[in-house]
């Protein structure tokens, strides 16, 4: 960690006269990574990096400067390009800067930190996984499991004087399976994080997601082509909000909305979707993928409605956003590292559950698509356009459960799907995921209950005429 | 810069044989500049060097990996002691060599005016692919974002066995995504361009691209499902060759991660089709010397005429399949162990005017854009894409086409392919002319 006192002094050379604003970001990590496949433990690694990024604002423009050089002339040569590709004037008399610590108004616990807990342990819980999922079947052909943690320490100052401090640590757990039978390949994934330590284990059980995933890949190797048309889909809570991060979530993110880029755009107050839908993004859920006390400008995490029954209720800000807005950031300012500058991003997301049985919902839907497991997926914000895969998805006939289809996509509009949504239920799963905007990656996490959409494009091989 | 990365790399192979194991230093030093402009500003100016070391060590058939960024004589030692303790917990296996030292092509991939250019005559650049692009056409309302960046590298790999490798290159880009809307409709366009030599940047041709490609697309809607011929072109081509590159990767292929293996010496494409993978084109932007472990850079073709002639080899994949290192070790940068990648990988070009390809269509698919391609499996070969382009009715193009999805088996995709057109491009690393497919799956309305 460097001294305040040298923070203080490169905020103070580099905010000049005509210069709004003025911040350093000082990060350093810890990573490990273990990967296993082919039954051995090919691949393991450790690293160690630091860096410091500054950034400098004039009437809305940025000049972002990064380097791994922390020491004060390196520091000060980074500041000197960051203010002059701004045109700041170089110090007239400047305000000295007084850096004040802020408190987080929540904490995060971590109980075991990556670097408490031995290689050789973590080694352990990646081999036991790899072993649950072989012994699901012989179809089972290649396991992959990986078990990636880090662990930073961040410090943040600025030229308004907030000092931030801050310890954050991840830990994420992924399981890969490849069934074969008779020349049909099928895949099954597992995923489980958290902002918290080794810990996590308590919570989940990196063996049971091994089975799941393995078992998933055995089941799809009996799935049927997937019918192609327009049909309603249930969308279980298992898996997890994808959806509505990318089909909605994205849309809200108040630089898209300002630049002209969302559905969303003059929709405040307006009714966006069915009454029956909330919309939340909540960077304040203990351990959750997405959670933080402080976002990566200094601001505390927080808790924001984004839509009530419906009502398009508020936009998500990070600092310059919500300037240009009249409006305080909701603290969603993230950045994947020192290397980037921050940008809106989504914490963790979710809808609201409802007050539906999510076994009566499937029940009252005479024929359908049911989506158990979300896959990748793609969004155009300006339209709300979106395709997803679904890896784990059924055929409901007569609102009963039939069997599982492979090679099925989602495709729709995200303003129309959560307009066409007719049943919420009261359950919630979470996903979780890095997720990808401006060339940067952050953790998220997203959730939803059981839901109903009454319509969407299901793409399948087989066409509703049996061709 | 060679000289300080050079004595990093000596200090830390010293170490590494000091303790008795075999070892990789590889060192890079990078510059890199990006400027983003919104109504002429530059909205936002990024500009970073950063320098760091990664660490492979082999003991007894056992890897071990570190990296930092510190390059300190004690973070160094640091370093090189983690990557050891590290490796006393990989599997041993007998596959895990460093490379012999090597001659390398003569190959310049340093652009001296990219170096020389002023910081203004680049922002310049970028502000005139958003001002093409306004031009083209009144209905462009929105310049998401545009703008022009470029990186400087040095490279340095060396390793016990003698190897010592050096090259610092360098590479530029312009990019724009927009939006154009009428009274109806709003869609966006984006086209992009990266180049070895800056004063082959076309700032006309990249914002006109991205302006016609909205414009074309507005007021588009879904067609009736049914199989049809599809026309790709070049830059979707290149993203269903991104598809192909992860299938002829020895790394998925000996993992059983392919639909590609054991096929060597089959058909496995029309013969119509030739993909080459070529690491020695002077104008590609994924050229060098050597790959990331310091072997030679080559060029392979790797589907000749259909038939699957190699797949693409590190140092490891290849000692396992008992053949030699294609050169294609890949790695992002100093934090990770070598994996297998494509170069310059090439979808060769043929000889058909690029309009000619929809003559004699009754009803067909131009396809201009597809979603979610990350979605196809590269085991099964099965894909399920969204996908935008136009209609093609009676050997014209007619309306704009969108929400629809194209779905099929890779498998199914190479062997249709009856067309290559002579329109070749490069997006980035991946190159490809417009292709036809006698037929896919369209699911519309």
């Amino acid at each position: 960690m460097l001294d305040q006192c040298l923070l203080a002094e490169v905020v103070q050379f580099t905010y000049s006269k005509g210069i709004d604003f003025v911040e350093i970001y000082v990060e350093e990590k810890q990573a490990s990574n273990i990967f296993c496949e082919d039954d051995q433990i090919e691949k393991v690694y450790s690293g160690r990096e630091r860096g410091a990024g500054i950034r400098v604002v004039k009437d809305y423009n940025t000049a972002y400067v990064y380097t791994n050089d922390l020491s004060r002339n390196g520091l000060i040569k980074a500041a000197a390009i960051a203010r002059d590709a701004i045109h700041g004037e170089p110090s007239i008399a400047p305000q000295p800067i007084n850096l004040i610590k802020k408190e987080a108004a929540f904490h995060i616990n971590y109980q075991r930190l990556p670097e408490q807990v031995a290689f050789e342990e973590k080694i352990q819980y990646v081999l036991r996984a790899n072993q649950a999922a072989r012994k699901v079947s012989r179809l089972i052909r290649q396991v992959t499991v990986a078990a990636a943690d880090i662990h930073k320490k961040i410090q943040i100052a600025n030229s308004i004087g907030e000092y931030i401090e801050d310890d954050r640590s991840r830990v994420r757990l992924l399981v890969n399976t490849v069934s074969e039978s008779k020349g049909i390949i099928q895949t099954g994934y597992e995923s489980a994080g958290g902002v918290c330590g080794w810990e996590l284990l308590g919570e989940v059980s990196f063996d049971d997601m091994a089975v799941k995933a393995a078992e998933l890949s055995v089941r799809m190797l009996s799935a049927k082509p997937a019918p192609a048309g327009r049909m309603p889909v249930v969308m279980s809570s298992e898996a997890g909000g994808t959806m509505v991060h990318e089909a909605c979530g994205h849309g809200l993110e108040a630089d898209l909305i300002q630049k002209g880029l969302s559905v969303y755009r003059n929709k405040l107050g307006v009714q966006v979707a069915a009454p029956c839908v909330s919309v939340i993004d909540d960077a304040t859920i203990a351990n959750k993928y997405g959670s933080f006390s402080f976002d990566d400008e200094g601001t505390p995490g927080q808790r924001t409605v984004l839509i009530e029954d419906g009502i398009l209720k508020n936009y998500l800000y990070d600092r310059l956003t919500a300037k240009k807005d009249g409006r305080v950031s909701t603290g969603n300012g993230r950045r994947e590292s020192y290397q980037h500058k921050p940008v809106v991003r989504m914490s963790n997301t979710l809808i609201s559950p409802g007050k539906e049985n999510p076994e009566e919902i499937i029940a009252a839907t005479s024929q359908g698509l049911l989506v158990k497991k979300m896959g990748g997926g793609q969004v155009n914000t300006t339209n709300g356009d979106f395709v997803f895969d679904v890896q784990e998805g059924y055929v409901i006939q007569d609102g009963k459960i039939k069997h599982p289809v492979r090679g099925a996509t989602l495709s729709g509009n995200g303003p129309l799907a959560l307009a066409n949504i007719d049943k919420v239920g009261n359950d919630l799963g979470f996903s979780i995921g890095i997720c990808g905007k401006d060339g940067q990656g952050v953790p998220v996490a997203d959730a939803q209950p059981t839901i109903r959409i009454k319509e969407l494009t299901v793409g399948g091989t087989m066409l509703a005429n049996g061709t | 810069m060679e000289q300080i990365l050079r004595t990093v790399g000596e200090k830390t192979l010293n170490e590494a044989v000091h303790n008795g194991v075999e070892a990789e230093a590889f060192l890079m030093h990078t510059k890199e500049l990006s400027i983003e402009i919104v109504d002429g500003r530059v909205e936002t100016l990024k500009q970073a060097e950063e320098t760091g070391l990664g660490i492979r060590v082999i003991k007894d058939g056992r890897t071990g990996f570190a990296f930092t960024s510190d390059l300190s004589d004690k973070a160094v030692k640091n370093a090189v002691q983690d990557a050891i303790s590290i490796s006393v917990f990989t599997t041993q296996d007998e596959y895990q060599i460093l490379p012999e030292k090597a001659v390398y092509p003569d190959l310049q991939v340093f652009d001296q005016d990219t170096a020389a250019m002023s910081l203004e005559e680049k922002i310049e650049i970028a502000r005139s692919v958003e001002r093409c692009a306004k031009s083209v056409d009144m209905r462009i309302s929105i310049i998401e974002r545009s703008g022009y960046d470029d990186l400087e590298y040095c490279n340095l790999i060396m390793n016990s066995k003698g190897l010592y490798a050096y090259e610092t290159g360098n590479f530029s880009g312009i990019y724009i995504f927009l939006v154009a809307e009428d009274d109806n409709d709003a869609q966006n366009g984006f086209s992009t361009m990266s180049v070895r030599k800056v004063k082959d940047l076309s700032a006309a041709l990249v914002g006109k691209e991205a302006a016609v490609n909205a414009i074309r697309a507005l007021n588009a809607r879904p067609i009736r499902s049914g199989r049809m011929p599809v026309i790709l072109d070049p830059y979707v081509a290149t993203r269903f060759s991104g598809i192909i590159a992860s299938m002829v990767n020895a790394e998925a292929v000996q993992k059983g991660k392919s639909m590609f293996a054991g096929k060597i010496g089959e058909q496995v494409a029309s013969p119509l089709c030739t993909i080459i993978d070529d690491a020695t084109l002077e104008e590609g932007i994924a050229s060098g010397l050597f790959d990331s472990e310091g072997v030679p850079a080559q060029k392979k073709i790797v589907i000749e005429n259909g038939i699957l002639n190699t797949y693409l080899h590190n140092t490891y994949t290849a000692q396992k399949d008992r053949v030699v290192s294609t050169g294609n070790a890949q790695r992002g940068s100093f934090r990770g162990l070598p994996s297998v990648g494509s170069t310059n990988f090439i979808i060769a070009p043929g000889r058909e005017n690029k309009d000619s390809l929809i003559d004699g269509i009754d009803r067909g698919f131009y396809v201009t854009e597809v979603m979610g391609m990350h979605t196809a499996n590269p085991i099964s070969g099965d894909f399920s894409v969204g996908a935008a382009g136009i209609m093609i009715e009676n050997g014209v193009l007619t309306y704009p086409v969108r929400g629809v999805t194209m779905a099929g088996n890779m498998a199914e995709f190479l062997q249709n392919i009856d067309a290559a057109a002579s329109n070749f491009r490069f997006y980035g690393g991946k190159g490809s002319p417009s292709i036809r497919i006698k037929e896919l799956s369209i699911a519309g309305e």
